[in-house]
């Protein structure tokens, strides 16, 4: 979307939880006039007065507010309330972040538009060197298996092109749910444990932080065998916003842990591990195969 | 389908020979379900593992768990869920005289949903088995409610039982969505799943629990086979060969919908099957109860295991819930069946 704004706006209103958090990352917070329901940090985001959901944006209450930039995101917001937004002459900016360094772009741009660039260019380069020292500790030790669920009963998983696939190869892991075509995969239990992951994380929203009996009793699955299962919250990891870059330092902290385990010496698990399966007649190593025969 | 068949001189032998058939293609799709999955197995470990039938748990290999554990509950949950929603479809049908009845016409499904929703919204997200349980006892109090609402001092009228069945699947369903819309997100995601039909739940404990459920509930709809021909003649004709009419139709009401209603709670609203696979199986065997029943049962059977193969197979992105598959890969195969039987349904 094409915007011009003559000078930095007064009154803006945010229509994405992230965008909300960009805008108190750049300090612009005391020009905020309006942002979503779900917009709930930092605290005194929430505060704020509400101009509906992402979903369903309230466009009366928008053009109320008499807002002279109206951030938003096309992944979420319905384009044709947008557009009525624009015909009435306000100044929409649409970003919709679809990786790490898309995260870092927007900032910077948001920053340029609130009339802050060097503050922008400050903050993201900051989440920058922090990501980048994530990414070259990830280098080096094995690479765990790694399952990221945002839902537990029925199991759906993260799975290609999502922030927490990125997440999870960014801090040195391989993501088990990558070799399934969908970006939301539901694994049967079967699924899971032919996938066999070492560490489990679960987005947590209400409700959905545990899984079920029925499922952790597969000690054949490492995560479940170890109780390496780290539940991370859920607004952290599914706002592409700063926070995404805390997401990853949780990540790889937990990766940490699970290596410093796996060292020659500090515990028998790994070992266990190997031995279990390849005695079940080589069904790790066959589960490894059927992976890659999946992702051809 | 609302005459009994003409050729019901009962030694049939070629509708014998399909239920035969039906009951080799009814064990065939189970043993395709048990060897199919994402884990890897040989068909040589998959017949190991059943060496390991009775020993417990710990002392399984792996392999065997995946089988014996994963594999062989869903296959055998599917098999008896698609049995008992056909043969609670032919129930419904006869005694509705209504080949659009399906087994969740009268409320039997909205009871069970309101029951599960309950469950999913007031318990902990781990507590597994009230959710079929809350499910069971929905459906039973909407049929007991249906029933008592269209009974009148001279009997139950089926334009009664249709009507208030109708009210109260409506009035339900209403209630359904007021739960979805009002409650909390990420409350009720696993129950959104069970509304769309959802064979994963199956454990050999449950299955084990079902069994005793269906085998009665079919058990007790063939013995009422005669009854449900005689039905199809209408109340008065029925009556005069000596029929206790009230008596087979509260029969078959309350046995079909207590045999939904038990698949129900475990399997999710699972539809198509109970709808169609009775008029399949009529233009295999004819409309004789006696024979239509085993055949919708062994036919239903095989048909939602076949497509709970194809659910978890079909796409790499993980599992489609099973009740979409029902009707997306059933719809075609039963048009193709219902034109080749001459338009005649």
């Amino acid at each position: 979307m094409d915007v011009r704004v003559v000078q930095p706006p007064a009154r803006i209103v945010s229509l994405a939880p992230n965008l909300t958090e960009i805008v108190f990352l750049l300090g612009r917070q005391d020009r905020l006039v309006g942002v979503t329901r779900f917009c709930n940090y930092p605290p005194e985001a929430a505060r704020l007065p509400k101009m509906g959901g992402i979903v369903d944006p309230d466009v009366e209450r928008i053009v109320a507010a008499r807002p002279d930039l109206v951030l938003c995101t096309t992944d979420g917001n319905p384009k044709d309330r947008v557009k009525v937004l624009e015909e009435m002459g306000i100044p929409c900016f649409a970003a919709a972040p679809q990786d790490l360094a898309g995260v870092f772009r927007t900032i910077e741009e948001v920053g340029t538009l609130l009339g802050a660039p060097d503050r922008g260019l400050r903050e993201a380069a900051s989440l920058r060197a922090r990501a980048a020292r994530i990414a070259a500790r990830s280098g080096s030790g094995p690479v765990p298996r790694v399952l990221f669920a945002v839902s537990t009963s029925p199991v759906i998983a993260a799975g290609k092109g999502t922030f927490l696939d990125e997440l999870v190869r960014t801090a040195g892991a391989k993501n088990v749910a990558a070799s399934h075509s969908g970006r939301y995969p539901r694994l049967s239990v079967e699924d899971l444990v032919a996938a066999a992951p070492d560490v489990i994380f679960i987005a947590s929203m209400a409700g959905v932080e545990r899984f079920s009996p029925d499922v952790t009793r597969w000690k054949e699955v490492p995560a479940f065998r170890d109780g390496a299962i780290v539940t991370l919250d859920g607004d952290l990891v599914t706002r592409p916003g700063p926070r995404l870059v805390t997401a990853l330092e949780e990540v790889s902290r937990a990766l940490s842990a699970w290596r410093a385990r796996r060292e020659p010496g500090a515990g028998s698990a790994g070992a266990a591990r190997v031995r279990g399966w390849t005695n079940a007649a080589g069904v790790q190593r066959a589960g490894a195969a059927h992976g890659e025969r999946r992702r051809r | 389908m609302t005459r009994p068949d003409r050729g019901d001189a009962d030694g049939k032998p070629r509708a014998w020979g399909v239920v035969v058939a039906l009951a080799g293609a009814f064990a065939g799709a189970v043993a395709w379900s048990v060897v199919t999955g994402p884990v890897p197995l040989s068909l040589r470990e998959v017949v190991e593992a059943f060496r390991h039938v009775l020993a417990t748990e710990p002392s399984r290999s792996p392999a065997a768990r995946v089988v014996l554990e994963l594999r062989l509950p869903r296959a055998l949950l599917g098999a008896l869920v698609g049995g008992a929603l056909s043969s609670s479809g032919v129930a419904f049908q006869a005694l509705l005289r209504n080949p659009l009845a399906d087994p969740y016409i009268l409320g039997v499904s909205g009871g069970a949903a309101v029951g599960a929703l309950t469950a999913a919204l007031l318990l902990p997200a781990d507590a597994s088995l009230p959710l079929p349980l809350c499910a069971f006892l929905g459906a039973a109090l909407a049929a007991a409610g249906v029933f008592l609402l269209a009974r009148r001092r001279s009997g139950v009228s089926r334009e009664r039982l249709i009507l208030m069945g109708v009210v109260v699947g409506a009035f339900l369903n209403a209630v359904i969505m007021m739960m979805v819309a009002l409650s909390p997100p990420g409350k009720i995601p696993g129950a959104i799943y069970w509304l769309m039909g959802d064979l994963s739940l199956g454990t050999l404990r449950r299955v084990g629990l079902l069994v005793p459920y269906v085998a009665a509930g079919a058990g007790v709809l063939f013995l009422l086979s005669r009854g449900m021909d005689l039905l199809l003649l209408g109340d008065e004709a029925a009556f005069q060969t000596g029929l206790p009419v009230e008596r087979v139709k509260t029969a078959v009401y309350l046995t079909a919908s207590l045999l939904a209603g038990s698949v129900v709670a475990v399997s999710g609203l699972i539809s198509f099957v109970g709808l169609i696979v009775p008029h399949g199986a009529r233009v295999l065997v004819g409309s004789g109860h006696r024979r239509l029943l085993p055949a919708a049962f062994l036919m239903g059977g095989t048909f939602l295991v076949a497509a709970d193969i194809l659910a978890r197979s079909m796409s790499a992105s993980g599992e489609l819930p099973v009740g979409a598959v029902t009707a997306l890969a059933g719809a075609p195969f039963f048009l193709y069946l219902l034109r080749r039987n001459g338009g005649k349904p």
